[in-house]
């Protein structure tokens, strides 16, 4: 009979003060054999040994291994995995059985997939490795598992997730787009009293040359080729009016694609001519030379100058000598006004090369409270029926899909400047130099 | 004698057209001014018999200039119609004409047949 389990630890840890660590589990082997089977049986990973030389019958097969496949011991010992799992799981444990063997090292599976014999399917992490019995001429493979089902599980619900969020993420870019583009109608709506004026006066001009032409010319009429030419010209400028409220008012989608400034403005001037004219406002545009193209969505700028130029308009109305100027240059973005806070590549970054243009008028100005309300979406000051008040949010969240820049100051010679900041469009160089055959310092 | 036309309108392509189709039969005398601004200047040394007037125009509208010509004692009596092509509320279809404060109001584009016997209409009455 042995002696008590109190005695047995106390004869151990007696020893334990002057032997080496080697000798005491070996003390505790010859002693206690069965000691191995416990350690082996309550290790917190799976612990299999398939004997190579046998068709990889399994030799061994703890607690936890147990547990992982509910497979119990008895079930396993002395069988092939295609006894237990199914042909392709088999197959595919004898290939990487076989390979370890051939191959005399550890092998590693860092994901793998076994559907159990309970019917659920879990995750492994595997190695396995080979045990070669020099003494008795015999291949083993050893292989420990750790159930890592539960973290796959929280990475599936992650990506599942974010897959959510991507979802969320494109649903409000859509509905920003959406309100953009009904905004955009609504002006399209302001803007369609101004360019069905625009479009009646060279259908005037048609009609009086039309009218000539119909009541009889002769050969010689010395007034026939300046007709034709009005004629000619009245329908370009018909169609130059129309096709540009076309395009103001098509193209849902944000297409950022490199464009001159100026044809953009002039266009956005063309649209809001008749507003323009009606105010009486003298217009300058003051375009530095040179001006390198900017990256933008044509429509989409092209309804904000549309918006900006209105605005100006309209709050120049009733004023003295009203003038409107839109001012555009290229600079760096100073190191001062480098934002720590928006450093990702969404966003302008110190050193970044911009155009800034800004719009001026002449006009009453913005009050200090009114300045904090300004980009809030449905704030107008303007009276009702003149505008939604999306216009400003609008503006705003398009520079913002631009990753650019807004930004309204009082002038001090009265009136408001409106500042919009826009990234140059990357240059042929830019893209070689950010390639995949970017050289190395 | 033929009578005395003078259109004040800033379409200069349209004006030059009309002038021609005016002139054509030698019913008319005709002058253009395309800038509204000198439009007072320009009536007083010409003395038409009809104006032909742009209502949206840089500088003084159609409105403007007719205010200041019903202040000056010559020209007060000139008949006045109003060529325009702004669309507004209960807007006049093409080729009628609407009376509006005094002054004739037609709707461009108009045609050449509708513009004469309105011209017509309103010289005999004066």
């Amino acid at each position: 009979m042995s002696a008590p389990e109190g005695a047995k630890t106390q004869r151990l840890s007696s020893k334990a003060k002057s032997a080496p660590p080697e000798q005491i589990l070996h003390d505790l082997l010859a002693e206690s054999p069965s000691i191995l089977a416990s350690i082996v049986d309550n290790l917190p990973v799976a612990l299999f040994v398939k004997d190579a030389d046998h068709d990889f019958r399994v030799v061994l097969w703890n607690k936890k291994q147990e547990d992982i496949t509910t497979i119990p011991r008895e079930k396993a010992l002395g069988r092939t995995d295609f006894h237990m799992f199914s042909q392709e799981s088999a197959q595919y444990f004898r290939q990487v059985d076989e390979a370890v063997v051939r191959r005399g090292k550890l092998f590693e599976i860092p994901e793998e997939i076994i559907s159990t014999p309970g019917g659920g399917d879990i995750w492994l992490k595997t190695t396995k490795a080979p045990v070669f019995d020099t003494t008795r001429n015999r291949t083993f493979v050893i292989g420990i598992s750790e159930d890592i089902t539960p973290q796959i599980r929280v990475r599936e619900q992650l990506k599942e997730l974010n897959t959510h969020l991507t979802l969320a993420n494109q649903q409000l870019q859509e509905t920003q787009l959406q309100l953009i583009q009904a905004e955009k109608m609504e002006s399209v709506g302001r803007l369609a009293a101004g360019v069905a004026h625009e479009v009646k006066n060279p259908l005037a001009l048609l009609l009086m040359g039309v009218e000539y032409l119909a009541s009889g010319i002769t050969e010689n009429d010395p007034n026939l080729p300046e007709i034709l030419t009005e004629m000619r010209d009245a329908i370009a400028r018909a169609d130059r009016i129309i096709r540009g409220l076309v395009d103001y008012s098509s193209s849902r989608q944000l297409s950022l694609e490199s464009h001159e400034l100026l044809p953009l403005v002039e266009n956005a001037l063309l649209l809001t001519r008749h507003e323009v004219r009606k105010g009486n406002i003298n217009v300058e545009v003051i375009f530095e030379k040179d001006l390198p193209p900017v990256f933008i969505d044509l429509a989409k700028m092209e309804q904000i100058f549309v918006n900006l130029i209105i605005n100006a308009v309209h709050a120049m109305e009733g004023r003295p000598r009203p003038n409107l100027e839109i001012y555009a240059y290229a600079t760096r973005i100073p190191e001062v006004e480098r934002d720590e806070g928006a450093r990702t590549a969404r966003h302008l970054r110190s050193g970044d090369e911009v155009v800034i243009v800004e719009i001026r008028d002449n006009g009453s100005g913005i009050s200090e409270e009114n300045m904090q309300k300004i980009f809030d979406p449905f704030f107008t000051t303007k009276a009702t029926g003149v505008g939604t008040g999306l216009g400003l949010s609008v503006v705003r969240k398009i520079i913002e899909l631009h990753r650019g820049r807004i930004s309204l100051r009082n002038r001090v010679s009265g009136g408001v400047a409106v500042s919009l900041t826009l990234k140059v469009a990357p240059t042929v160089q830019d893209e070689l130099d950010k390639g995949p055959f970017k050289k190395k310092q | 004698m033929s009578k005395k036309i003078l259109i004040i309108d800033d379409e200069a392509g349209f004006t030059k057209l009309l002038r021609m189709n005016l002139e054509r039969n030698g019913d008319y005398e005709v002058m253009i001014e395309n800038h509204s601004v000198h439009a007072l200047k320009t009536a007083q040394a010409f003395q038409p018999d009809l104006v032909l007037l742009d209502l949206v125009m840089p500088g003084l509208d159609g409105g403007d200039v007719a205010a200041l010509f019903q202040a000056d004692p010559k020209l007060k009596k000139v008949p006045v119609i109003m060529l325009t092509a702004l669309v507004a509320h209960g807007e006049t279809s093409t080729g009628s004409v609407a009376q509006a404060a005094g002054v004739t109001v037609l709707p461009k584009p108009v045609e050449m047949a509708t513009l004469r016997s309105c011209i017509t209409d309103i010289l005999e009455k004066s």
